[in-house]
């Protein structure tokens, strides 16, 4: 084998790859052919390079003149220095993830051995089992004894109880039937008390009724001859031709009476003042004429009117007294007729006769009264 | 085929529609948390293992403990009908017990179930009945069912319910209801209604409807009711029943109801001597009892004593019997000696 150095081995290819003859692409015959034809190539080479250089060649240009090479193809090509470039990529596939590592079967190694456990060989299952089930069975059925039981005595706890509340309502139905019994004869008896409170009510009411109408009656009974006794008594009954006098005849009695005794009165004082008058002329001339003698005779004569006054005023019995008056006004009136003149004598004698005549009037008046008083 | 090797997987889940309790005194404390959980399906399997839980009476207790009452009320108002149906079911068996009721009392939860008396489902309303049954056995449960009100609800929820089961079930809680309070219950017509229920076909319903009746007629109002809306006469027909247990609560309401003169005159005309003087010969001791209290009541009246005097050796004869239970012998003696001096009364 000979050894070379790689940068001078021809057989390594240098630079750019595009650009050079692909070799025999179909068939690749064997290998060493190929090199055998290779060698023949180049050797052809060779011998061309060589005549090439003893062949003559195009001459030099003129001076002034280049030569340049031209296509005289038909097709112009173009001719560039630039080498056409592709850009290509390329890229690897994402991540993929890492599948199960395999199981890891170890091979097998060791011998093989097999057991089989035949029937009966353990243990006796029918034998074994007995205590298992007792316990699982016992178990089972003492509990559910205790929930059955538990039953029980509620259903019992629940019947004693029903027995009870029958017992208890019997015994209530007996109380509320002795309470009702009890209320009916109590309300009976509030009844029966009542009646007879009323009964004797109305028989106190009925009596004092019957008492209080005997007393009113005997009350009344009295009544009526009362009450006409006490209006008689007021006066309510009257005999009216009785009133009618009281009422009209007497008052008008009086008023005439009055009247005559005021005309007698009047005429008394005018008789009086008449009287006086001629008295105190008569004075007056009396005592001119009797400076020289002096009678007692003017001292009666004071005294005949005023004893005629005296009679007027003390008489009582308008009968008597209206015939004393009418006696007296007629005698005053006669007075007054007789002359005026012959008043002096006859007057003086006149009034001393009617006094004593009115003085035993007088007397006699006043023995008839004192007569009357003492009857 | 069993292997040697142990496996990877879960153990297998026998039952999947349970949640898988923790072990001793964990369970309930992770219950109530998962109780509590968004997860619908979570909730679900919790309810079911609290259901199982339940019937154990301590495990009542530690739930009360720990607050569980307050969780299933909230539940209760899921919207979720199968959660709702699983807490009612879990609340009935919670009244069971005695634990459970007072569970009940304390945490008001009568109220948070009342809520659901018009729910759609009838298995929750179902529930529901049979855990306000459960929980008026005791007095203080029936007081705690009348003072929230409940009783007009259910009279109303009797009259609509068609199925027979809840009838049933209504009619057993108003019975036992009726016996501590009927004013309210007299207030929302419950008479008419049972009067209606006297005449239902099935005979458990008849049963109980005269039962109720028969609370109901202890009180005085309600004996005045009875005799207003005139149910005398179908007491009266109901005593020729043919099943036992409606003739003696027949009778047996009808004993309360003929104390007043109303009742009396009532049951007189609806010929209820004849009926009554048969039931003294029943099998049930406790038909025999009300029968004869039934029967003292009517000799009251004048027309009763008439004719009631033909049948004293009946009643004296009842005096001289003997019975098993000495209680009830005793009751029976006594009461057959006070209808014969009854009988005999001369004013």
């Amino acid at each position: 084998m000979r050894y070379g150095n790689i940068m001078y081995d021809r057989r390594v290819i240098r630079g750019n790859t595009y650009a050079l003859q692909t070799g025999p692409l179909l068939g690749q015959p064997d290998s060493l052919e190929l090199q055998r034809q290779r060698e023949a190539k180049k050797r052809a080479l060779a011998r061309k390079q060589a005549q090439e250089q003893l062949r003559p060649q195009t001459p030099e240009p003129v001076e002034g003149r280049k030569h340049v090479d031209v296509q005289t193809e038909l097709y112009l090509e173009e001719i560039a220095d630039r080498i056409i470039e592709v850009d290509m990529e390329c890229q690897t596939d994402a991540f993929l993830d890492r599948p199960p590592t395999p199981l890891f079967i170890p091979a097998k190694t060791g011998k093989d051995v097999a057991t089989q456990i035949l029937e009966g060989e353990l243990f006796d299952f029918d034998l074994e089992v007995k205590p298992v089930l007792e316990v699982l069975v016992g178990k089972i059925i003492e509990q559910s004894l205790l929930e059955v039981m538990e039953e029980e005595e509620l259903a019992n706890l629940r019947a004693s109880q029903r027995e009870y509340e029958e017992l208890r309502n019997s015994e209530r139905a007996e109380v509320q039937r002795l309470e009702e019994q009890e209320r009916r004869h109590r309300e009976e008896k509030e009844r029966r008390k009542k009646q007879q409170w009323e009964i004797v009510h109305k028989h106190n009411e009925t009596s004092q009724k019957i008492a209080a109408r005997a007393f009113a009656q005997r009350y009344l009974a009295d009544l009526l001859p009362s009450v006409f006794s006490s209006l008689r008594d007021g006066g309510y009954f009257y005999d009216p031709i009785e009133r009618d006098i009281e009422i009209g005849f007497l008052p008008w009695l009086m008023n005439e009476v009055e009247k005559t005794m005021e005309y007698s009165m009047v005429g008394r004082t005018v008789l009086d003042m008449l009287i006086r008058e001629v008295v105190e002329k008569r004075l007056y001339m009396y005592e001119h004429k009797e400076d020289t003698h002096q009678s007692p005779e003017p001292e009666d004569e004071p005294g005949g009117p005023g004893a005629v006054t005296e009679s007027l005023e003390a008489s009582e019995f308008p009968e008597q007294s209206v015939s004393q008056t009418q006696g007296l006004l007629l005698d005053g009136d006669y007075l007054q007729r007789t002359t005026y003149d012959r008043r002096s004598s006859q007057e003086r004698k006149f009034m001393e006769e009617t006094e004593l005549l009115e003085q035993d009037e007088e007397t006699a008046m006043r023995n008839s009264l004192e007569e009357e008083e003492l009857s | 085929m069993a292997h040697s090797q142990n496996s990877m997987e879960f153990p297998v889940n026998i039952n999947a529609t349970q949640i898988t309790t923790a072990y001793g005194h964990r369970a309930l404390p992770k219950l109530k948390e998962e109780l509590q959980s968004e997860d619908l399906q979570t909730r679900q399997k919790a309810l079911m293992a609290l259901c199982d839980l339940m019937h154990d009476p301590e495990c009542i207790y530690k739930a009360m403990s720990i607050g569980c009452m307050e969780n299933l009320k909230v539940l209760l108002k899921d919207s979720n009908s199968m959660v709702r149906i699983k807490t009612t079911e879990v609340l009935y068996i919670t009244a069971s017990h005695s634990v459970g009721r007072y569970a009940f009392l304390e945490h008001d939860i009568v109220l948070a179930l009342s809520f659901l008396l018009n729910d759609l489902s009838p298995v929750c309303r179902g529930n529901l009945y049979k855990a306000y049954m459960q929980l008026v056995q005791v007095p203080r449960g029936a007081q705690e069912i009348i003072s929230k009100g409940l009783i007009s609800a259910l009279v109303w929820k009797l009259q609509m319910e068609q199925e027979e089961e809840f009838q049933e079930l209504i009619l057993d809680t108003l019975v036992l209801c009726l016996r501590e309070d009927a004013t309210e219950a007299l207030g929302s017509n419950v008479v008419l209604v049972l009067k209606q229920k006297l005449l239902s076909v099935n005979e458990n319903i008849r049963s109980k409807a005269a039962h109720a009746l028969l609370n109901v007629s202890i009180s005085r109002e309600g004996k005045k009711q009875v005799c207003k809306f005139d149910v005398i006469p179908i007491l009266v027909h109901l005593l020729k029943d043919p099943v036992e247990h409606v003739k003696s609560n027949a009778a047996g309401a009808l004993m309360f109801a003929t104390v007043i003169t109303e009742g009396k005159y009532a049951a007189l005309e609806a010929q209820a001597i004849s009926p009554l003087l048969e039931l003294l010969h029943s099998p049930m001791t406790v038909a025999r009892l009300n029968a004869t209290k039934a029967l003292t009541m009517l000799a009251e009246a004048p027309e009763g004593r008439k004719v009631l005097q033909g049948h004293v050796p009946t009643f004296r004869a009842m005096e001289v019997e003997s019975y098993e239970k000495p209680q009830v012998a005793e009751a029976l003696w006594r009461a057959a000696r006070i209808a014969v001096s009854v009988i005999e009364f001369k004013p």
